[in-house]
């Protein structure tokens, strides 16, 4: 089966995410978009998961929890599940390990978590933007022994990235690398292509932005398995911008080698 | 100055090459920042203890890290420093007295 996956959406429980990105308002925005896998991916927090499994189980949609964690490094780091128990597992570390500053939502945002028919259940209580007490390569770690993915955000920008706060892109075990919506796919300038998968997310924190870059996938099933194995075998997914999304005519911008 | 004489300012956690000098100090959080502009001989004041730090170290010809706020030091971050001949050391005191207290030691 083909998927056409965005894997890097904010919901409204991100500060910086919009007050109208509900689980059930972004699913509804990216099957508009032609997209038929998701993952949810808010900041160093998975607690709208299970609103987000409802929605995508009742629309039929491929999907993975996730969870994009800000490292010590202060170095952003998608994390990606099949299972909610191990995506839930991972959100309590994180957030146990998160310093004990408390949200003010007027200067950054609301952290609300919703449940499948949009209403608000509650609000998370610390900042979510905090560096956890994790670093790039414990992260990795950590996730692999919980069956999940990694891989490191956006690293062509210049902030919350590995570039960014390293300088360089450290000989972790990463799964694959994503690379924002501002990134030349065609010249690639950060060379990343052959060394490691590349993926490409909108990185969505508004309804709009849904589907601007998605990953076209053949998968037997959206599964973290089957995933590993594509990401980790020569023929890498194909990577696709679509700027002015939800046009129907999409650019294929390249295909690998 | 020697790294040596920063023994017993600081906690040293490990002093593989005890003898490199210490020219300047460089106090950054941001690594990438210290690759650009830290000097040969700088030592680096900064929170973030992991192994890449380390890295970013020994690219950069730092002599010594002190990690500041009493942060926690992973072992493979002092492995690391064993095997770059990188000195470390802790300190309970934050970057800017921690700046201070190495201003004054290499002007005395």
């Amino acid at each position: 089966m083909i998927f056409r996956a965005d894997l890097h959406l904010h919901s409204c429980l991100s500060p910086c995410g919009g007050l109208d990105m509900s689980p059930s308002a972004i699913v509804q925005r990216a099957r508009e978009c032609g997209l038929n896998a998701l993952a949810l991916t808010d900041h160093n927090t998975a607690r709208n998961s299970p609103a987000w499994q409802e929605v995508c189980r009742a629309y039929g949609l491929a999907h993975l929890f996730g969870i994009e964690v800000n490292t010590t490094e202060e170095a952003h780091i998608l994390c990606y599940f099949d299972q909610l128990e191990a995506v839930m597992e991972l959100d309590r570390l994180i957030y146990d390990s998160l310093p004990n500053v408390r949200n003010d939502p007027v200067r950054f945002g609301d952290q609300v978590i919703v449940n499948a028919e949009e209403e608000i259940e509650g609000e998370v209580e610390k900042y979510l933007h905090g560096a956890a007490a994790y670093s790039v390569g414990d992260l990795t770690v950590l996730v692999h022994e919980l069956g999940g993915l990694v891989v490191p955000s956006h690293v062509d920008r210049d902030a919350f990235s590995l570039t960014s706060q390293l300088g360089f892109i450290p000989e972790d075990d990463f799964d694959a690398l994503e690379v924002s919506r501002h990134y030349d796919l065609e010249s690639d300038p950060l060379s990343l292509r052959g060394r490691y998968a590349m993926l490409t997310n909108s990185d969505a924190h508004t309804l709009d932005s849904i589907g601007t870059r998605f990953n076209t996938f053949e998968l037997e099933a959206f599964t973290v398995e089957a995933l590993y194995a594509l990401l980790h075998r020569e023929q890498q997914p194909e990577a696709t911008d679509r700027s002015d999304q939800c046009e129907r005519q999409k650019r294929e911008t390249h295909r690998h080698p | 100055m020697k790294c040596s004489d920063l023994n017993g300012e600081f906690e040293a956690l490990i002093l593989p090459a005890p003898e490199s000098d210490v020219s300047g100090g460089y106090t950054s959080d941001l690594l990438s920042d210290v690759m650009a502009h830290a000097r040969q001989g700088d030592v680096l004041i900064t929170i973030q203890s992991h192994k890449n730090t380390v890295a970013v170290a020994s690219l950069a010809g730092i002599s010594a890290i002190i990690l500041c706020n009493s942060r926690p030091v992973p072992d493979d971050m002092v492995e690391a420093a064993r095997q770059e001949d990188i000195n470390l050391f802790r300190t309970p005191n934050n970057q800017f007295d921690t700046s201070c207290r190495i201003r004054r030691l290499l002007d005395a």
